[in-house]
Protein backbone atom coordinates (compact mmCIF):
# COMPACT_ATOMS: atom_id res chain seq x y z
CA UNK A 1 0.00 0.00 0.00
CA UNK A 2 2.82 2.34 0.90
CA UNK A 3 4.47 1.50 -2.36
CA UNK A 4 1.31 2.29 -4.24
CA UNK A 5 0.93 5.61 -2.49
CA UNK A 6 4.49 6.48 -3.23
CA UNK A 7 3.98 5.56 -6.85
CA UNK A 8 0.84 7.66 -7.06
CA UNK A 9 2.63 10.62 -5.54
CA UNK A 10 5.49 10.22 -7.97
CA UNK A 11 3.13 10.02 -10.91
CA UNK A 12 1.20 13.08 -9.87
CA UNK A 13 4.41 15.01 -9.22
CA UNK A 14 5.85 14.20 -12.62
CA UNK A 15 2.48 15.12 -14.09
CA UNK A 16 2.52 18.45 -12.38
CA UNK A 17 5.95 19.16 -13.76
CA UNK A 18 5.46 18.33 -17.41
CA UNK A 19 1.68 18.27 -17.88
CA UNK A 20 -0.22 15.57 -19.74
CA UNK A 21 1.58 14.15 -22.78
CA UNK A 22 0.91 15.82 -26.12
CA UNK A 23 -1.29 13.68 -28.32
CA UNK A 24 0.23 13.37 -31.77
CA UNK A 25 -1.30 11.73 -34.83
CA UNK A 26 1.30 10.76 -37.46
CA UNK A 27 0.30 9.85 -41.01
CA UNK A 28 2.94 7.11 -41.38
CA UNK A 29 4.95 4.93 -38.95
CA UNK A 30 8.29 6.57 -39.82
CA UNK A 31 6.86 9.91 -38.67
CA UNK A 32 5.49 8.36 -35.48
CA UNK A 33 8.95 6.97 -34.72
CA UNK A 34 10.65 10.33 -35.28
CA UNK A 35 8.13 12.13 -33.07
CA UNK A 36 8.66 9.54 -30.33
CA UNK A 37 12.41 9.93 -30.56
CA UNK A 38 12.21 13.72 -30.17
CA UNK A 39 9.23 13.98 -27.81
CA UNK A 40 9.95 10.82 -25.78
CA UNK A 41 8.04 10.85 -22.48
CA UNK A 42 6.20 14.07 -23.37
CA UNK A 43 4.26 12.66 -26.32
CA UNK A 44 1.74 9.93 -27.06
CA UNK A 45 1.90 9.09 -30.73
CA UNK A 46 -0.43 7.17 -33.01
CA UNK A 47 0.58 6.19 -36.52
CA UNK A 48 -2.46 6.17 -38.78
CA UNK A 49 -1.29 4.16 -41.81
CA UNK A 50 0.52 0.85 -41.50
CA UNK A 51 4.05 0.58 -42.82
CA UNK A 52 3.49 -2.50 -44.96
CA UNK A 53 0.73 -0.95 -47.08
CA UNK A 54 0.91 1.14 -50.21
CA UNK A 55 1.32 4.64 -48.73
CA UNK A 56 -0.75 6.14 -51.57
CA UNK A 57 -3.76 3.94 -50.88
CA UNK A 58 -4.75 3.51 -47.23
CA UNK A 59 -8.07 1.98 -46.18
CA UNK A 60 -9.38 4.17 -43.36
CA UNK A 61 -10.64 2.78 -40.06
CA UNK A 62 -12.84 4.52 -37.46
CA UNK A 63 -9.86 5.00 -35.11
CA UNK A 64 -8.18 7.30 -37.68
CA UNK A 65 -10.92 9.84 -37.12
CA UNK A 66 -10.78 9.36 -33.35
CA UNK A 67 -7.00 9.92 -33.22
CA UNK A 68 -7.07 13.00 -35.44
CA UNK A 69 -10.00 14.40 -33.47
CA UNK A 70 -8.20 14.09 -30.13
CA UNK A 71 -4.78 15.16 -31.44
CA UNK A 72 -2.86 18.23 -30.30
CA UNK A 73 -0.63 17.80 -33.33
CA UNK A 74 -0.99 16.13 -36.72
CA UNK A 75 2.21 15.42 -38.65
CA UNK A 76 1.92 14.47 -42.30
CA UNK A 77 4.55 13.53 -44.84
CA UNK A 78 3.03 15.84 -47.43
CA UNK A 79 3.84 16.44 -51.10
CA UNK A 80 0.42 14.91 -51.73
CA UNK A 81 1.37 11.41 -50.56
CA UNK A 82 -1.75 11.41 -48.35
CA UNK A 83 -4.03 13.06 -50.90
CA UNK A 84 -5.92 9.84 -51.58
CA UNK A 85 -6.94 9.13 -47.98
CA UNK A 86 -6.28 11.85 -45.42
CA UNK A 87 -8.49 14.80 -46.54
CA UNK A 88 -11.83 13.15 -45.68
CA UNK A 89 -10.44 12.03 -42.31
CA UNK A 90 -9.30 15.57 -41.55
CA UNK A 91 -12.73 16.88 -42.50
CA UNK A 92 -14.70 14.33 -40.49
CA UNK A 93 -12.43 14.64 -37.45
CA UNK A 94 -13.46 18.30 -37.30
CA UNK A 95 -10.52 19.26 -35.06
CA UNK A 96 -9.80 22.98 -35.65
CA UNK A 97 -6.32 22.80 -34.07
CA UNK A 98 -4.80 20.42 -36.59
CA UNK A 99 -6.16 21.81 -39.86
CA UNK A 100 -3.54 22.79 -42.50
CA UNK A 101 -2.00 26.14 -41.61
CA UNK A 102 -2.91 25.88 -37.92
CA UNK A 103 -0.43 25.51 -35.08
CA UNK A 104 -1.17 21.82 -34.58
CA UNK A 105 -0.36 20.86 -38.17
CA UNK A 106 3.04 19.97 -39.58
CA UNK A 107 3.80 19.10 -43.21
CA UNK A 108 7.28 17.55 -43.33
CA UNK A 109 7.70 17.93 -47.11
CA UNK A 110 8.13 21.69 -46.58
CA UNK A 111 11.50 21.15 -44.91
CA UNK A 112 13.31 19.26 -47.66
CA UNK A 113 14.11 19.84 -51.32
CA UNK A 114 11.89 17.70 -53.52
CA UNK A 115 13.06 16.14 -56.77
CA UNK A 116 11.14 15.58 -60.02
CA UNK A 117 9.10 18.74 -59.55
CA UNK A 118 7.29 19.18 -62.87
CA UNK A 119 8.03 22.47 -64.66
CA UNK A 120 4.42 22.77 -65.75
CA UNK A 121 1.43 20.95 -64.43
CA UNK A 122 -0.79 19.38 -67.05
CA UNK A 123 -2.81 16.23 -67.11
CA UNK A 124 -0.79 14.45 -69.81
CA UNK A 125 2.47 15.13 -68.03
CA UNK A 126 1.14 13.59 -64.87
CA UNK A 127 0.18 16.02 -62.23
CA UNK A 128 -0.95 13.93 -59.35
CA UNK A 129 2.24 14.78 -57.49
CA UNK A 130 2.69 18.33 -58.81
CA UNK A 131 4.90 19.11 -55.80
CA UNK A 132 7.47 16.46 -56.77
CA UNK A 133 8.40 12.93 -55.71
CA UNK A 134 6.89 12.43 -52.22
CA UNK A 135 9.21 9.61 -51.07
CA UNK A 136 11.83 12.07 -49.73
CA UNK A 137 12.13 10.40 -46.31
CA UNK A 138 14.13 7.56 -47.83
CA UNK A 139 17.17 9.83 -48.16
CA UNK A 140 19.05 9.45 -44.84
CA UNK A 141 20.38 13.00 -45.23
CA UNK A 142 16.82 14.33 -45.10
CA UNK A 143 15.99 12.65 -41.79
CA UNK A 144 17.81 15.21 -39.54
CA UNK A 145 15.93 18.00 -41.34
CA UNK A 146 12.64 16.26 -40.58
CA UNK A 147 13.66 15.60 -36.98
CA UNK A 148 14.53 19.28 -36.59
CA UNK A 149 11.17 20.37 -38.03
CA UNK A 150 9.42 18.08 -35.54
CA UNK A 151 11.51 19.39 -32.63
CA UNK A 152 10.76 23.01 -33.57
CA UNK A 153 7.06 22.25 -33.77
CA UNK A 154 7.05 20.54 -30.36
CA UNK A 155 8.87 23.58 -28.90
CA UNK A 156 6.25 25.86 -30.43
CA UNK A 157 3.33 23.91 -28.98
CA UNK A 158 4.95 23.16 -25.64
CA UNK A 159 7.57 25.90 -25.03
CA UNK A 160 8.00 25.00 -21.36
CA UNK A 161 9.92 21.87 -22.36
CA UNK A 162 11.83 23.34 -25.29
CA UNK A 163 15.20 22.47 -23.78
CA UNK A 164 14.18 18.85 -23.44
CA UNK A 165 13.13 18.59 -27.10
CA UNK A 166 16.29 20.31 -28.32
CA UNK A 167 18.57 18.04 -26.31
CA UNK A 168 16.67 14.97 -27.59
CA UNK A 169 17.11 16.32 -31.12
CA UNK A 170 20.85 16.84 -30.64
CA UNK A 171 21.24 13.35 -29.28
CA UNK A 172 19.23 11.88 -32.17
CA UNK A 173 21.07 13.82 -34.86
CA UNK A 174 24.44 12.84 -33.44
CA UNK A 175 23.52 9.16 -33.43
CA UNK A 176 21.99 9.52 -36.89
CA UNK A 177 25.10 11.12 -38.37
CA UNK A 178 27.25 8.28 -37.06
CA UNK A 179 24.93 5.72 -38.62
CA UNK A 180 24.85 7.67 -41.88
CA UNK A 181 28.64 7.46 -42.10
CA UNK A 182 28.37 3.72 -41.64
CA UNK A 183 25.71 3.42 -44.40
CA UNK A 184 27.73 5.65 -46.71
CA UNK A 185 30.77 3.40 -46.18
CA UNK A 186 28.80 0.27 -46.99
CA UNK A 187 27.09 1.80 -50.03
CA UNK A 188 30.42 2.82 -51.62
CA UNK A 189 30.80 -0.59 -53.23
CA UNK A 190 27.56 0.00 -55.18
CA UNK A 191 28.46 3.38 -56.65
CA UNK A 192 27.63 3.55 -60.37
CA UNK A 193 25.75 0.23 -60.23
CA UNK A 194 22.71 0.70 -62.49
CA UNK A 195 19.36 -0.33 -61.05
CA UNK A 196 15.69 -0.35 -61.98
CA UNK A 197 12.83 0.14 -59.51
CA UNK A 198 9.20 -0.84 -59.66
CA UNK A 199 7.87 2.51 -58.43
CA UNK A 200 9.80 5.76 -57.93
CA UNK A 201 10.08 4.88 -54.24
CA UNK A 202 13.85 4.92 -53.74
CA UNK A 203 14.93 7.79 -56.03
CA UNK A 204 16.17 9.94 -53.15
CA UNK A 205 18.17 7.10 -51.63
CA UNK A 206 19.67 5.94 -54.93
CA UNK A 207 20.61 9.43 -56.05
CA UNK A 208 22.27 10.10 -52.72
CA UNK A 209 24.52 7.06 -53.02
CA UNK A 210 25.20 7.38 -56.73
CA UNK A 211 23.26 4.46 -58.17
CA UNK A 212 21.90 5.43 -61.62
CA UNK A 213 18.20 4.56 -62.10
CA UNK A 214 17.72 3.38 -65.68
CA UNK A 215 13.97 2.83 -65.57
CA UNK A 216 10.87 1.83 -63.67
CA UNK A 217 8.85 -1.35 -64.08
CA UNK A 218 5.70 0.77 -63.98
CA UNK A 219 5.22 2.67 -67.27
CA UNK A 220 3.83 5.63 -65.28
CA UNK A 221 3.57 6.10 -61.52
CA UNK A 222 0.65 4.06 -60.25
CA UNK A 223 -0.01 2.27 -63.56
CA UNK A 224 0.58 -1.51 -63.74
CA UNK A 225 3.23 -2.67 -66.26
CA UNK A 226 2.14 -3.20 -69.87
CA UNK A 227 3.70 -5.66 -72.32
CA UNK A 228 5.05 -2.94 -74.60
CA UNK A 229 6.70 -1.16 -71.69
CA UNK A 230 8.33 -4.36 -70.39
CA UNK A 231 9.69 -5.05 -73.88
CA UNK A 232 11.11 -1.54 -74.05
CA UNK A 233 12.54 -1.87 -70.54
CA UNK A 234 14.29 -5.15 -71.43
CA UNK A 235 16.34 -3.48 -74.13
CA UNK A 236 17.25 -0.58 -71.83
CA UNK A 237 18.31 -2.92 -69.04
CA UNK A 238 20.51 -4.95 -71.36
CA UNK A 239 22.28 -1.95 -72.80
CA UNK A 240 22.82 -0.37 -69.37
CA UNK A 241 23.79 -3.64 -67.70
CA UNK A 242 21.49 -2.95 -64.77
CA UNK A 243 22.14 -5.32 -61.88
CA UNK A 244 19.24 -4.99 -59.49
CA UNK A 245 15.49 -4.69 -59.70
CA UNK A 246 14.18 -2.97 -56.59
CA UNK A 247 10.70 -3.94 -55.53
CA UNK A 248 8.56 -2.61 -52.71
CA UNK A 249 6.57 -4.90 -50.42
CA UNK A 250 3.07 -3.94 -51.58
CA UNK A 251 3.07 -3.95 -55.39
CA UNK A 252 2.73 -7.22 -57.34
CA UNK A 253 6.21 -8.53 -58.19
CA UNK A 254 5.34 -10.74 -61.20
CA UNK A 255 6.68 -8.31 -63.82
CA UNK A 256 9.88 -7.71 -61.81
CA UNK A 257 10.32 -11.44 -61.28
CA UNK A 258 9.87 -12.06 -65.00
CA UNK A 259 12.52 -9.47 -65.88
CA UNK A 260 14.91 -10.72 -63.19
CA UNK A 261 14.67 -14.31 -64.43
CA UNK A 262 14.94 -13.44 -68.07
CA UNK A 263 17.89 -11.08 -67.77
CA UNK A 264 19.63 -12.77 -64.85
CA UNK A 265 19.25 -9.75 -62.60
CA UNK A 266 18.85 -9.79 -58.85
CA UNK A 267 15.40 -8.94 -57.48
CA UNK A 268 15.63 -7.14 -54.13
CA UNK A 269 12.57 -6.38 -52.04
CA UNK A 270 13.17 -3.24 -49.98
CA UNK A 271 11.17 -1.86 -47.05
CA UNK A 272 9.83 1.67 -47.64
CA UNK A 273 8.65 2.53 -44.12
CA UNK A 274 8.95 1.43 -40.51
CA UNK A 275 7.05 -1.85 -40.18
CA UNK A 276 7.22 -2.75 -43.89
CA UNK A 277 9.16 -5.95 -43.16
CA UNK A 278 9.91 -7.93 -40.04
CA UNK A 279 12.67 -6.45 -37.90
CA UNK A 280 12.25 -2.91 -39.20
CA UNK A 281 10.77 -1.34 -36.09
CA UNK A 282 12.30 2.11 -36.12
CA UNK A 283 13.90 4.63 -38.45
CA UNK A 284 17.43 3.29 -37.77
CA UNK A 285 16.58 -0.31 -38.56
CA UNK A 286 14.70 0.86 -41.69
CA UNK A 287 17.92 2.18 -43.23
CA UNK A 288 20.02 -0.63 -41.74
CA UNK A 289 17.77 -3.11 -43.52
CA UNK A 290 17.73 -1.23 -46.85
CA UNK A 291 21.53 -1.08 -46.86
CA UNK A 292 21.85 -4.71 -45.73
CA UNK A 293 19.54 -5.99 -48.46
CA UNK A 294 21.34 -3.98 -51.14
CA UNK A 295 24.86 -4.91 -50.12
CA UNK A 296 24.54 -8.54 -49.12
CA UNK B 1 -17.10 9.66 -32.19
CA UNK B 2 -20.81 8.98 -31.87
CA UNK B 3 -21.62 11.68 -34.43
CA UNK B 4 -19.46 9.99 -37.09
CA UNK B 5 -20.91 6.57 -36.35
CA UNK B 6 -24.40 8.02 -36.28
CA UNK B 7 -23.83 9.53 -39.75
CA UNK B 8 -22.57 6.21 -41.07
CA UNK B 9 -25.55 4.42 -39.55
CA UNK B 10 -27.98 7.01 -40.90
CA UNK B 11 -26.49 6.68 -44.39
CA UNK B 12 -26.74 2.89 -44.25
CA UNK B 13 -30.42 3.20 -43.28
CA UNK B 14 -31.16 5.77 -46.00
CA UNK B 15 -29.56 3.49 -48.59
CA UNK B 16 -31.33 0.46 -47.20
CA UNK B 17 -34.75 2.09 -47.65
CA UNK B 18 -34.75 2.25 -51.42
CA UNK B 19 -32.26 -0.53 -52.11
CA UNK B 20 -34.38 -3.13 -50.32
CA UNK B 21 -37.16 -2.41 -52.78
CA UNK B 22 -34.81 -2.78 -55.74
CA UNK B 23 -33.21 -5.83 -54.12
CA UNK B 24 -36.48 -7.70 -53.83
CA UNK B 25 -37.30 -6.80 -57.44
CA UNK B 26 -33.97 -7.88 -58.92
CA UNK B 27 -33.98 -11.18 -57.01
CA UNK B 28 -37.47 -11.89 -58.31
CA UNK B 29 -36.41 -10.93 -61.82
CA UNK B 30 -33.27 -13.04 -61.50
CA UNK B 31 -30.93 -10.20 -62.48
CA UNK B 32 -28.95 -9.87 -59.28
CA UNK B 33 -25.72 -8.63 -60.78
CA UNK B 34 -27.47 -5.77 -62.52
CA UNK B 35 -26.36 -3.52 -59.68
CA UNK B 36 -22.68 -4.37 -60.11
CA UNK B 37 -22.91 -4.03 -63.88
CA UNK B 38 -24.64 -0.64 -63.70
CA UNK B 39 -22.26 0.51 -60.93
CA UNK B 40 -19.30 -0.47 -63.06
CA UNK B 41 -20.69 1.33 -66.09
CA UNK B 42 -21.09 4.43 -63.91
CA UNK B 43 -17.45 3.98 -62.88
CA UNK B 44 -16.43 3.82 -66.54
CA UNK B 45 -18.20 7.15 -67.07
CA UNK B 46 -16.23 8.55 -64.11
CA UNK B 47 -12.97 7.21 -65.58
CA UNK B 48 -13.67 8.92 -68.89
CA UNK B 49 -14.40 12.16 -67.07
CA UNK B 50 -11.02 11.88 -65.28
CA UNK B 51 -9.05 11.17 -68.44
CA UNK B 52 -10.64 13.69 -70.80
CA UNK B 53 -12.23 16.34 -68.60
CA UNK B 54 -9.98 16.43 -65.53
CA UNK B 55 -12.72 14.96 -63.37
CA UNK B 56 -15.33 17.50 -64.50
CA UNK B 57 -18.82 16.33 -65.50
CA UNK B 58 -18.18 13.25 -63.34
CA UNK B 59 -21.76 12.82 -62.19
CA UNK B 60 -23.52 13.47 -65.53
CA UNK B 61 -21.09 11.17 -67.38
CA UNK B 62 -21.51 8.42 -64.77
CA UNK B 63 -25.25 8.78 -65.01
CA UNK B 64 -25.27 8.61 -68.82
CA UNK B 65 -23.20 5.42 -68.72
CA UNK B 66 -25.34 3.94 -65.94
CA UNK B 67 -28.53 4.69 -67.87
CA UNK B 68 -27.01 3.20 -71.01
CA UNK B 69 -26.05 0.05 -69.07
CA UNK B 70 -29.48 -0.12 -67.46
CA UNK B 71 -31.32 0.13 -70.75
CA UNK B 72 -29.05 -2.49 -72.33
CA UNK B 73 -29.95 -4.88 -69.52
CA UNK B 74 -33.65 -4.03 -69.81
CA UNK B 75 -33.42 -4.82 -73.50
CA UNK B 76 -31.37 -8.00 -73.06
CA UNK B 77 -33.50 -9.42 -70.25
CA UNK B 78 -36.45 -9.44 -72.65
CA UNK B 79 -34.52 -10.92 -75.56
CA UNK B 80 -31.85 -13.32 -74.48
CA UNK B 81 -32.36 -16.41 -72.33
CA UNK B 82 -28.90 -16.11 -70.85
CA UNK B 83 -29.29 -12.59 -69.57
CA UNK B 84 -27.23 -13.32 -66.41
CA UNK B 85 -24.28 -14.05 -68.68
CA UNK B 86 -24.90 -10.78 -70.48
CA UNK B 87 -25.04 -8.84 -67.20
CA UNK B 88 -21.82 -10.50 -66.01
CA UNK B 89 -20.08 -9.54 -69.23
CA UNK B 90 -21.35 -5.98 -69.01
CA UNK B 91 -19.70 -5.82 -65.58
CA UNK B 92 -16.45 -7.19 -67.02
CA UNK B 93 -16.73 -4.67 -69.87
CA UNK B 94 -17.10 -1.76 -67.46
CA UNK B 95 -14.30 -2.96 -65.17
CA UNK B 96 -11.77 -3.58 -67.91
CA UNK B 97 -12.82 -0.31 -69.55
CA UNK B 98 -11.94 1.58 -66.37
CA UNK B 99 -8.46 0.01 -66.29
CA UNK B 100 -7.84 0.75 -69.95
CA UNK B 101 -9.01 4.35 -69.67
CA UNK B 102 -7.01 5.01 -66.50
CA UNK B 103 -3.86 3.37 -67.83
CA UNK B 104 -3.23 6.63 -69.68
CA UNK B 105 -3.52 8.83 -66.62
CA UNK B 106 -0.69 9.16 -64.04
CA UNK B 107 -1.90 8.01 -60.63
CA UNK B 108 -5.31 7.85 -62.30
CA UNK B 109 -6.35 5.00 -60.04
CA UNK B 110 -5.82 7.15 -56.96
CA UNK B 111 -7.78 10.03 -58.43
CA UNK B 112 -10.44 7.56 -59.39
CA UNK B 113 -10.69 6.13 -55.90
CA UNK B 114 -10.72 9.60 -54.41
CA UNK B 115 -13.47 10.86 -56.70
CA UNK B 116 -15.55 7.76 -56.31
CA UNK B 117 -15.34 8.52 -52.55
CA UNK B 118 -16.57 5.12 -51.50
CA UNK B 119 -16.19 5.16 -47.77
CA UNK B 120 -19.28 5.17 -45.67
CA UNK B 121 -17.42 6.87 -42.80
CA UNK B 122 -16.78 10.04 -44.72
CA UNK B 123 -20.12 11.19 -46.08
CA UNK B 124 -21.05 14.56 -44.57
CA UNK B 125 -24.39 14.78 -42.79
CA UNK B 126 -25.82 17.37 -45.26
CA UNK B 127 -25.14 14.97 -48.11
CA UNK B 128 -26.92 12.17 -46.27
CA UNK B 129 -29.97 14.32 -45.57
CA UNK B 130 -30.07 15.48 -49.20
CA UNK B 131 -29.93 11.86 -50.33
CA UNK B 132 -32.70 10.94 -47.86
CA UNK B 133 -34.99 13.56 -49.41
CA UNK B 134 -34.19 12.51 -52.99
CA UNK B 135 -34.62 8.80 -52.28
CA UNK B 136 -37.89 9.38 -50.41
CA UNK B 137 -39.24 11.24 -53.44
CA UNK B 138 -38.02 8.48 -55.73
CA UNK B 139 -39.54 5.86 -53.43
CA UNK B 140 -42.88 7.69 -53.37
CA UNK B 141 -42.83 7.91 -57.16
CA UNK B 142 -42.16 4.18 -57.43
CA UNK B 143 -44.88 3.42 -54.87
CA UNK B 144 -47.44 5.44 -56.81
CA UNK B 145 -46.49 4.63 -60.39
CA UNK B 146 -44.48 1.41 -60.59
CA UNK B 147 -47.20 -0.93 -59.23
CA UNK B 148 -49.75 0.33 -61.75
CA UNK B 149 -47.56 0.29 -64.84
CA UNK B 150 -47.10 -2.68 -67.13
CA UNK B 151 -44.86 -4.00 -69.91
CA UNK B 152 -42.16 -1.83 -71.44
CA UNK B 153 -43.09 1.25 -69.40
CA UNK B 154 -42.72 -0.74 -66.20
CA UNK B 155 -39.29 -2.00 -67.22
CA UNK B 156 -38.22 1.44 -68.32
CA UNK B 157 -39.29 3.02 -65.01
CA UNK B 158 -37.52 0.29 -63.11
CA UNK B 159 -34.18 0.48 -64.90
CA UNK B 160 -34.06 4.28 -65.10
CA UNK B 161 -34.77 4.77 -61.39
CA UNK B 162 -32.42 1.92 -60.55
CA UNK B 163 -29.59 3.43 -62.60
CA UNK B 164 -30.06 6.84 -60.96
CA UNK B 165 -30.09 5.29 -57.49
CA UNK B 166 -27.05 3.09 -58.01
CA UNK B 167 -25.00 5.97 -59.47
CA UNK B 168 -25.74 8.20 -56.47
CA UNK B 169 -25.36 5.48 -53.85
CA UNK B 170 -22.04 4.17 -55.14
CA UNK B 171 -20.59 7.67 -54.82
CA UNK B 172 -21.62 7.79 -51.18
CA UNK B 173 -20.85 4.31 -49.95
CA UNK B 174 -18.89 2.40 -52.60
CA UNK B 175 -19.82 -0.46 -54.91
CA UNK B 176 -19.60 -3.32 -52.40
CA UNK B 177 -21.62 -1.69 -49.62
CA UNK B 178 -24.38 -0.82 -52.06
CA UNK B 179 -24.43 -4.36 -53.42
CA UNK B 180 -24.62 -5.87 -49.92
CA UNK B 181 -27.44 -3.56 -48.81
CA UNK B 182 -29.29 -4.29 -52.01
CA UNK B 183 -29.19 -8.06 -51.98
CA UNK B 184 -28.70 -9.40 -48.44
CA UNK B 185 -31.72 -7.96 -46.57
CA UNK B 186 -33.94 -8.65 -49.60
CA UNK B 187 -32.76 -12.25 -49.78
CA UNK B 188 -33.47 -12.76 -46.08
CA UNK B 189 -36.87 -11.08 -46.36
CA UNK B 190 -37.90 -13.32 -49.25
CA UNK B 191 -37.21 -16.35 -47.04
CA UNK B 192 -39.64 -15.18 -44.38
CA UNK B 193 -43.21 -16.23 -45.04
CA UNK B 194 -44.94 -13.72 -42.77
CA UNK B 195 -45.57 -10.00 -43.10
CA UNK B 196 -44.64 -7.55 -45.84
CA UNK B 197 -41.38 -8.35 -47.58
CA UNK B 198 -40.18 -4.75 -47.82
CA UNK B 199 -40.78 -4.09 -44.11
CA UNK B 200 -39.00 -7.32 -43.18
CA UNK B 201 -36.01 -6.33 -45.32
CA UNK B 202 -35.89 -2.95 -43.60
CA UNK B 203 -35.99 -4.40 -40.10
CA UNK B 204 -33.35 -7.03 -40.85
CA UNK B 205 -31.17 -4.48 -42.64
CA UNK B 206 -31.31 -1.91 -39.83
CA UNK B 207 -30.33 -4.55 -37.24
CA UNK B 208 -27.38 -5.73 -39.34
CA UNK B 209 -26.29 -2.15 -40.05
CA UNK B 210 -26.33 -1.27 -36.36
CA UNK B 211 -24.44 -4.43 -35.44
CA UNK B 212 -21.81 -3.83 -38.16
CA UNK B 213 -21.16 -0.24 -37.15
CA UNK B 214 -20.82 -1.14 -33.47
CA UNK B 215 -18.43 -3.99 -34.28
CA UNK B 216 -16.46 -1.80 -36.69
CA UNK B 217 -16.00 0.82 -33.99
CA UNK B 218 -15.16 -1.53 -31.14
CA UNK B 219 -12.67 -3.62 -33.07
CA UNK B 220 -11.50 -0.77 -35.31
CA UNK B 221 -12.31 -2.55 -38.57
CA UNK B 222 -12.87 -0.62 -41.84
CA UNK B 223 -16.56 0.30 -41.58
CA UNK B 224 -17.60 -0.40 -45.17
CA UNK B 225 -16.05 -3.86 -45.26
CA UNK B 226 -17.52 -4.78 -41.87
CA UNK B 227 -20.96 -3.87 -43.16
CA UNK B 228 -20.48 -5.97 -46.28
CA UNK B 229 -19.14 -8.87 -44.20
CA UNK B 230 -22.13 -9.03 -41.84
CA UNK B 231 -24.65 -8.65 -44.65
CA UNK B 232 -22.97 -11.45 -46.57
CA UNK B 233 -22.84 -13.55 -43.40
CA UNK B 234 -26.57 -12.98 -42.91
CA UNK B 235 -27.21 -14.19 -46.45
CA UNK B 236 -25.07 -17.28 -45.86
CA UNK B 237 -26.90 -18.13 -42.64
CA UNK B 238 -30.30 -17.56 -44.19
CA UNK B 239 -29.54 -19.69 -47.22
CA UNK B 240 -28.74 -22.75 -45.08
CA UNK B 241 -31.42 -22.10 -42.43
CA UNK B 242 -34.44 -24.43 -42.55
CA UNK B 243 -37.06 -21.61 -42.58
CA UNK B 244 -38.81 -20.99 -45.86
CA UNK B 245 -37.60 -24.18 -47.55
CA UNK B 246 -41.05 -24.94 -48.84
CA UNK B 247 -41.28 -21.96 -51.10
CA UNK B 248 -38.11 -21.67 -53.13
CA UNK B 249 -37.34 -18.41 -54.87
CA UNK B 250 -37.50 -19.14 -58.55
CA UNK B 251 -35.35 -16.98 -60.78
CA UNK B 252 -37.03 -15.30 -63.68
CA UNK B 253 -40.48 -15.03 -62.20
Amino acid sequence: MKCLLLLLTLVSVSHAVSGPPLRVAAAYPYIADLVEKIGQRNVRVWALARGDYNPHVIIPRPSFIAHVRRADLLVISGAQLEIGWLPPILRQANNPYVQPGERGFLDLSRYVTLIDVPASVSREQGDIHPEGNPHFYLDPYNIPLLAKAIAEKLCEIDPSDALYYRSNLDEFVQRWNEKTKEWREKMKQLEQVAVVEYHKNYDYFLRRFGLPIVGTVEPLPGIPPTSKHIEHLESILESHRAQFILQDVYNPDDASRYLANKLGMKLIVLPHDVGAVRGVDDIFSLFDEIVRRLTQ
Amino acid sequence: MTDILFSAFLLSVVLLGIHSFFGIEIIKRGIIFTDLAIGQMAALGAGISILFFDGQYLYPLSLVFALFGGSLIAFASKRANSHEAFIGLLYAFGLSGVFIVLSKSYHGMETFQKLMASDILFTPLEEILKTAVIYSALGLFLFLVYGKSTGVVRDLIFFVTFAITVTSSVRLAGVLVVFALLVAPALAALKIQKGIQLINAWVIGVVINLLSIIVSYNFDFPTGYTLVFFHALLALVVSVAPVGRRKEIRPGT
